[in-house]
This record gives C-alpha cells, structure tokens and sequence, in this order.
C-alpha cells in the first residue's frame, strides 16, 4: 500500500469521533443532494407520463400550449385537414380537463379527465390490473386508479360516482397512474370527456397524429404546421421537454429542487473543510517534520487530498445506501424519488469534489508551514 | 557543508536582533562534530541554516559544492531530501506509522518505494539495533528507542550530512550514551559528518570536534574526545 494512502488513512482514523463527524456531514449533504436531483428526476417522469404512454408519432395542440395539462383547445375541424397530409394514418382527438366527482356519500374531489377515441386507441390507461379497457366503450365507463378508489368513495370495478351531474360507472382500475399534483385520473371516452369537462363537441385539447411506417416525421410535422392553422405541432420528445421546462421552470418547483441540493452541497462542503482543516491543524508538527525531511509540498498535498478522497468514498456510501432506501421508500408515492445510473455517477463525482475543494483550507495551511518549527517543539 | 560569514537577524524593526554575527563553520566527512553554547547562543537558528530551513540575512551556506542563496522554498526541500538527515530533540516520530513506515518515509518523499525501499527502511532499523521492533508504533518504543527509529530515518537515504538537535536532551544517561554510540558509529563514514548541538558536556568523548558558540560567534574550536582518543 503506497505511504501517502497509509498516512492519509491513519490519519483520518486517528480521530475517530472527528471522522464519524465527518462522514456523517457528507451523508447528510449527499443524501440531501440525492433527494433533490431525485425529485427532481421524478417529477421530471411525473409530467410527461401522459406524453410517454401516448401512442402518437406527434402531438397537435393550441399555438402556446405550455404543458399537457393545459386546457387550451384547438377547432376539431382541423382533423380533416391533418388527416389530408401525405402520410398521416390517423389524427386521434383527445380531451382532457378538470372537473368534479361526486361520491355516493355526497363528497366531492377534484378529478383530471383524459378522453381518448377509444376505437383507435390514442391514449388509454395502462398497468389495468381490474377490468378491461373495452369496457370503457360502454355507456358511462370511466376507469381509475386503485390509488383513489378511497378518495373516489368506490371500492373497485362496479363503483359508482358522478362527474357533473352524469352517472359513472368504474369499468377498469389502474395501478401506478397517478398525478404529481395529486388530482385522480378519471380516463374514458372523448365523447363523455366533452361532456364531463363541458367542451364542446367541436373542439379537442389535442390530435394525436399516427404516421405511415416509414414516412419522415419531421418533414411531416412541417407539412402539418403548414396546413393546419393556430396549431403548434410536436414530437413527444419535443411535447414532453416543453411539459417538464414549464413545471419544472415556469413555476419555480426545479429553481427550489436545485436550491435544496445546492444547500446540501454547501453544508457538505463547509462540514468536510471544517474537519479536514481542524485534523490538518491537529497534525501540524507532522507535516512540519514531513517539511523537514524534505518533502515537497506536493507530497503532503497528496496526503490531505487522499484524506479528502477517502472521506468521500465512505461517505458517498452511507449516502447511496441510505438514498436507495428512499427510492424504495417512495416507489409508490404520488411523486417518487427516481435515482437513474447516471445520476449516481454525477453524485459519486459531486462527492470526490466537494471533498477536494474542502480541502484547499487545509492546503493553504500546509502550505504556510515553516520546517523550521520542528526544532522549537 | 560550508558556511561561511552567517549572519542571521531575527524579528523586525526595534524587536529585530541579529541572533548570527559572522559564523564560519565547516563540516567535514568522518567527523562527528558538537556545536555546544548556551540558550540564546544562537545553535538552534544556526542549525536551521544549516540545515537549510533558513536563508541567512548574510553569508553563504554550500552543500556539496552547491550554494543555498536565492534557492526557492522547493529546491530547499530538494536539497534537504537529498543530502541532509535530521534527528530531533523530541523525535518527530508519525504516532499512527510503524517504525519502518516512520524510517520507510523518508525514501518515500524522494520517490523511492516498493521492496526495495523496505529492506532499507529494516536495514537501517537493524543498524540501529532494532531489528525486533520494526512493525511497533511510537507508543509501544521506549524514548531511547524511539530515538533510534529517528537515527534510522535520518540515515536511511545515506544522507552526506546529519544534523541533529539535542539528540540526548530527552533521554536518561544510559539511553544517552547508546545514541551517541551510534551517532559516533555514523560519523565513521568518511562520506559522511555528523553535527549534534548539545549543551551537555557528557557528549565530548564521542565528538572529534568541539565547536563552542556564543551570542551568535563561534568563540572557540578544540578537538573532542573521540579525537584525543584516536
């Protein structure tokens, strides 16, 4: 084992009260860091979940839609005229607003309606774990998620409630659909949707368009931008990048996300200083002696980032063990925190640096250091 | 090691006093020389010179030929590294390093490491007579012993010179004299001097060479024990 990485180690150890203080900083900074940019990661899957289960090759919306949720409508009749491009197969229209549910015990909850041509299957629920998703095609069918049957006043498929004065029936429950914003997701027919969001039949949130196989999606988003009026037209990628930027962004949710991990790191980082500053102070005469003997300061900065690196390994540790834990914690939860292979990595080398910045303190000191002292002490 | 009209001031402005007037000081292959003097004489800031922790304010320090003036803080170090070996009054033993890994770092700061690197750091350990107690912490040695592990640093990378400071100060009488014994012992290589301040007078029949210093002069050089003997 090199010597540099012997005395670093021992050092690092000789104190051991001084070193669990340490790592349990970097714990609590990194574990802070992990949760924010987990949130941040799972929110970021929250808002576009509709996006990613759609089967469209594009989205049309409003000129100036900024999110999914986004209520804004577009005149139906411009499915005509998308059908009209050269390789479109289908323009699916979608309805989707707010509205209310009233529990047979006379409660009621705010609901998210998601209608969809059931025939062509734009945008149906998905992970059905009772009931079919035909059924939705009878009279009155919404399906749920068994997250809300509570809350829903049902207790599974035969469930009963209205949404605006019409009878619904649950016909099929979901597992795992929810929404960050904690509203249920009531999904059924675009017809009904009109009528439980009170759209007129004239209008539709969005068309989802389905291409022939093999015809170039960019160039027919443009024909379709072309032909259609007032209408922005957007792959899901595209749809799904603007529905993040605005809840991650537009409302501040992701600047307050960063600002949490930003405080981590700083607590982490004045933490690690702190200690390997006092532990450096602590072994002052050493390093003088280390001086004396003629070594370069390189050699003693070797040792103090090595102490740095070490205490950031084991605490990057702690820290993963205790962040997965979370995730495990939170899988089921309205908004999950999702902790993805590269999001490790970036944590693992926030860690490293945070550690190696702390350490400058300490380089500064030792760089300062007079040999000569050893023969005064 | 020559030095030559050192002149050293200390402190600044009215506090300022010149703790070196003019010190010539030669120190020779073969030769175990005691720099003796009283508190404030002026050994201390000399043997920071010499061992080039200090620059003088006048003067020149040459090691090996090579002068120290105008050299920056790293090509000290170099210097040091190379051609000087230390033994201090209290040790400066690393507490959490065994005594081979206390004597195997001083080759590990000139870059030398691996096995070789360790059967020198046991040689010079059993040169000084602890071939049993190479993997013992400071702790678990006696202050003789600790002092041994010491000698054996400063050695071990065959160092032209040894400066040491009060290398008895801290030792009983017997422990004492083993660590002059072996001091002695070094300064028989005729590649190699050996300098030790010390203000006790029970260290002359080990020293060829006697140089007394006082307020910052050398006032006085007469021949040792060791010398008288030979």
């Amino acid at each position: 084992m090199p010597l540099v990485f012997t005395l670093a180690f021992r050092n690092l150890f000789h104190d051991r009260l001084r070193f669990i203080a340490t790592v349990i900083g970097i714990v609590f900074s990194i574990v802070l860091v992990t949760v924010q940019m987990g949130l941040y990661l799972g929110f970021g899957q929250m808002v576009t979940t509709m996006i990613d289960h759609a089967s469209a090759d594009l989205w049309v919306m409003q000129k100036g839609t900024k999110c999914f949720e986004d209520p804004s409508l577009l005149d139906t009749r411009q499915r005509s005229r998308a059908l009209s491009v050269p390789g479109t197969a289908d323009a699916i229209p979608v309805v989707i607003g707010f509205s209310d549910w009233r529990t047979p015990n006379g409660s009621s909850t705010p609901v998210f309606i998601v209608g969809a041509d059931l025939r062509s299957g734009g945008l149906e629920p998905w992970n059905v774990v009772e009931g079919r998703v035909e059924a939705l095609s009878t009279p009155n069918a919404v399906a749920i998620d068994r997250t809300y049957l509570d809350r829903l006043g049902v207790a599974g498929v035969g469930g009963r409630g209205e949404i605006r004065q019409q009878s619904v029936r649950v016909a099929a429950v979901t597992n795992g659909i929810r929404s960050f914003t904690t509203t249920p997701y009531v999904f059924t027919d675009v017809d009904r949707a009109r009528s439980y969001t009170g759209t007129p039949a004239s209008k539709a949130t969005y068309l989802l368009i389905r291409l022939n196989s093999g015809t170039n999606v960019e160039q027919a988003r443009r024909e379709l931008v072309s032909s259609l009026v007032d209408v922005e037209v957007l792959t899901p990628a595209q749809f799904g990048e603007r529905s993040r930027s605005f809840w991650l962004f537009g409302t501040g949710a992701g600047a307050a996300l960063f600002a949490g991990a930003l405080l981590g790191v700083i607590v982490g980082t004045v933490i690690v200083a702190q200690t390997l500053y006092s532990s450096t102070k602590d072994h002052l005469n050493e390093f003088a002696t280390l001086r004396a003997i003629g070594s370069s300061r390189r050699y003693i900065y070797k040792v103090i980032i090595c102490q740095a690196m070490l205490s950031a390994v084991i605490g990057f540790g702690f820290a993963y063990l205790i962040g997965l834990a979370v995730v495990h914690t939170t899988a089921s939860s309205a908004l999950p925190i999702v902790i993805t292979p590269e999001l490790s990595v970036g944590l693992f080398v926030l860690t490293v640096a945070m550690c190696v910045v702390s350490a400058i303190a300490a380089i500064m000191k030792v760089t300062r250091i007079d040999p000569a002292m050893v023969f005064t002490r | 090691m020559q030095a030559t009209g050192i002149a050293k001031d200390l402190g600044h402005g009215v506090a300022q006093i010149r703790a070196l007037k003019g010190v010539d000081l030669a120190l020779r292959g073969g030769e175990l020389t005691l720099l003796m003097g009283p508190s404030g004489s002026g050994k201390t800031t000399l043997l920071s010179i010499l061992g080039c922790m200090l620059t003088p304010t006048e003067g020149t320090v040459q090691v090996r030929g090579e002068s120290i003036a105008g050299k920056a803080a790293e090509d000290l170090a170099k210097l040091r590294r190379e051609n000087i070996g230390f033994v201090f009054q209290s040790y400066h033993l690393f507490p959490t390093l065994t005594a081979a890994d206390n004597v195997r770092l001083a080759l590990d700061v000139r870059g030398e490491n691996g096995k070789a690197a360790r059967d020198k750091s046991r040689a010079a350990l059993a040169r000084v007579g602890l071939t049993g107690k190479t993997a013992n912490y400071p702790r678990a040695l006696s202050g003789g012993e600790q002092q041994r592990v010491a000698i054996a640093r400063a050695v071990v990378g065959d160092p032209s010179v040894i400066l040491a400071d009060e290398p008895t100060a801290a030792l009983d009488s017997e422990n004492g004299k083993a660590i002059m014994g072996i001091l002695a012992d070094i300064a028989k290589d005729p590649g190699r001097g050996v300098l030790v301040v010390t203000h006790d007078p029970r260290l002359v029949p080990f020293a060829s060479r006697i140089v007394h210093i006082e307020d910052g002069m050398i006032v006085r050089e007469e021949a040792g024990g060791a010398a008288r003997n030979s």
